[in-house]
């Protein structure tokens, strides 16, 4: 599985930091897959293991995406601006139990559910870390 | 005599905290993830040993509850400065974790671990404390119980009350129910917050609109600027326009969020930096 | 920098004359709106070769900023009128000062600088959970912390399970699970609360 255009998911998407950092990033770790950075392009999956989904239970908002471990690579679109970016997986995220039914619209098409959690490098190149989530679409 | 009490009922005690924290570690599922976050990260860089440390602590505190809890006979004080021991451990692992990794967990638990305030402190102590109780004593926590119940029993229940108090881990079954119903009965602190649209509100509208999705490729900065005039709020970023330098602005209702409109009416200006002038006819595309 | 009033006058009449995008229809000849249902995604390879920087601010020198990275490495940001910075709203570079945290994304210039776009201060977003609600402070339990979190009048804002951002802070309730935009404040380690997105 590459950065390539075969459609996986959609949703909502936001950010972490992971790897040594500054302020609370400090003691973050690096990801359950170990090697996470805040300056790579680097992202959580709800599903990278079955550790992982026993946290973040999608299931319970409806969600339940396919099974993506450590090292798999996507590429995310936000919805409205068409920026893109790919990324790898290393780390498990985001907790889509606790915020189901939560919707990002734009221009009045909605995602629903936090599906997916990106590092700071790779959410600034699709949008601001100011906004806190975006709604997306992933392809791999 | 209540300290001969206390020192006879210490074992039990220090024995049912050892013993609870060490089965939390022996079994925790999510001990990796604690262990990733604990101060002891620091020490030995590796999560597999981390986790491992925490462990073998585990079964070493077990071991010691049962030796505390399951003493025959005349009581040893071995096993009492062994605790002791270990608190003294303790209470040197925290200084040293507070010192380098202020933000880090404890990993005191096991499972979510508990930050390290002056309660993971206060604990410490109080096994430092137990443990020279526990070497101290004379007869056995059942003989104790024999011969003084009231006093006895009246330890075990404060004992445990204090050191349900100092666990940050037990905090939903007691704390958070009473700051609730305190908020309850004194009224919301924060009522009285709602004012006039907010900023963030704005911009969270702009960013879902067709005007954001159709200015998008030609703006480069996060918002720069931002003002209100007239009912308007002016917003204003920067961008590329044609390969020149521009301002991006949009006006939009200073009153407008979310809640009130689905359509927002956003106008768009581009502004070449270096002329000042207001690019005619922008390449605005609407967004597929 | 805030541009002089009569800058900013200019900017709101020419801002007010704009072009009008309305919704889902647009005015003034634009290309009608196409379905967004299409999950085409378009490719865009400017886009990932932007550059990013993380870390401390060590100096800052004039309209640069030398940054201490938390792999090691070091970097020069440049600040330009075109460059928006946040720190818990935008500002200029006279609010950055030496020890702050920043993220930030640019491209990168032939002397090794990095021409800044956007530079993000001392941002976190962090889940967490209520613990305590005060008259200007909430207590987080963040994983393995526990953050205390300034409430900002005019500045912090919640949203309820996705709803408009609010300055009404009062639906705020101890236990829920909340995502927390804010600003570290690197004297205490509290956090400047921006928005809290509140879920269940």
């Amino acid at each position: 599985m590459a950065c390539s255009t075969n459609y996986l998911w959609r949703g909502e998407t936001t950010w972490f930091c992971c790897g040594p950092g500054w302020g609370p990033c400090g003691s973050a770790g690096g990801g359950a897959c170990g090697g996470c950075r805040s300056d790579s392009n680097h992202g959580a999956w709800p599903n990278a293991s079955a550790a992982c989904w026993d946290i973040t239970r999608p299931d319970y908002c409806g969600e339940n995406m396919p099974r993506r471990g450590c090292g798999a690579v996507m590429r995310v679109r936000h919805q409205c601006t068409n920026a893109a970016v790919c990324f790898t997986i290393r780390d498990c995220g985001p907790r889509t139990r606790s915020f189901c039914g939560e919707r990002t619209c734009c221009n009045g098409v909605c995602r629903t559910n936090r599906i997916l959690d990106l590092t700071p490098r790779a959410y600034s190149t699709i949008g601001s870390l100011s906004s806190g989530k975006l709604p997306v679409w992933i392809y791999e | 005599m209540a300290f001969g009490v206390l020192a006879d009922v210490a074992p039990l005690l220090l024995g049912g905290l050892l013993g609870w924290t060490g089965l939390a570690k022996l079994t925790s599922r999510t001990l990796q993830r604690a262990a990733s976050e604990s101060a002891l990260m620091r020490v030995l860089h590796d999560v597999r040993r981390v986790s491992g440390a925490l462990r073998t602590l585990g079964a070493v505190e077990v071991a010691l509850a049962v030796t505390l809890l399951a003493v025959p006979g005349r009581p040893v004080p071995v096993p009492g400065l062994a605790a002791a021991a270990l608190g003294v451990g303790f209470v040197g692992y925290l200084v040293h974790a507070r010192v380098t990794a202020p933000d880090s967990g404890c990993g005191c638990s096991g499972g979510d671990s508990a930050p390290i305030t002056w309660r993971a402190f206060a604990r410490a102590g109080l096994v430092v404390a137990g443990g020279l109780l526990a070497a101290a004593a004379t007869g056995t926590w059942w003989s104790a119980l024999q011969d003084r119940p009231a006093a006895t029993v009246g330890i075990i229940v404060a004992g445990i009350a204090v050191l349900a108090m100092l666990s940050t881990d037990l905090d939903q079954l007691w704390l958070l129910p009473l700051r609730k119903a305190r908020l309850r009965l004194l009224g919301h602190p924060l009522d009285g917050t709602a004012g006039p649209v907010p900023l963030a509100a704005t911009v969270e509208l702009l960013e879902r609109s067709l005007a954001w999705g159709a200015a998008a490729p030609m703006v480069r900065s996060a918002l720069i600027d931002h003002w209100d005039a007239d009912g308007w709020r002016i917003l204003r970023y920067a961008g590329v326009c044609r390969d020149r330098p521009v301002s991006v602005v949009f006006a939009m209702d200073a009153t407008a969020t979310m809640d009130t409109t689905q359509n927002p009416a956003i106008r768009v200006t581009m502004i070449d930096e270096l002329t000042q002038e207001v690019i005619e006819r922008p390449p605005l595309a609407v967004m597929s | 920098m805030n541009p002089p009033i009569d800058r900013r006058s200019f900017l709101t009449a020419a801002a007010v004359g704009g072009a009008t995008i309305v919704g889902a229809s647009a005015l003034g000849g634009l290309d009608p709106a196409s379905a967004f249902a299409d999950p085409t995604p378009s490719l865009d390879p400017a886009i990932d070769t932007a550059a990013f920087a993380e870390g401390r601010v060590t100096q800052i020198k004039g309209s640069a900023l030398e940054v201490a990275g938390s792999h090691g490495d070091q970097h020069v940001l440049q600040i330009t009128n075109g460059t928006s910075i946040w720190k818990v709203h935008p500002t200029s570079i006279n609010a950055i000062e030496v020890g702050d945290g920043l993220y930030a994304r640019g491209v990168d210039m032939p002397d090794g600088t990095i021409a800044a776009d956007a530079v993000w201060v001392n941002i976190v977003n962090l889940h967490c959970t209520v613990s305590g609600i005060g008259r200007d402070r909430i207590q987080l339990a963040h994983g393995q912390n526990s953050v205390v979190g300034n409430v900002l009048p005019g500045t912090t804002t919640a949203s309820y399970l996705g709803g408009a951002q609010t300055s009404d802070l009062s639906g705020m309730k101890i236990g829920q699970a909340v995502q927390v935009l804010g600003a570290w404040r690197p004297a205490d380690d509290s956090v400047d609360l921006v928005t809290m997105w509140v879920g269940h």
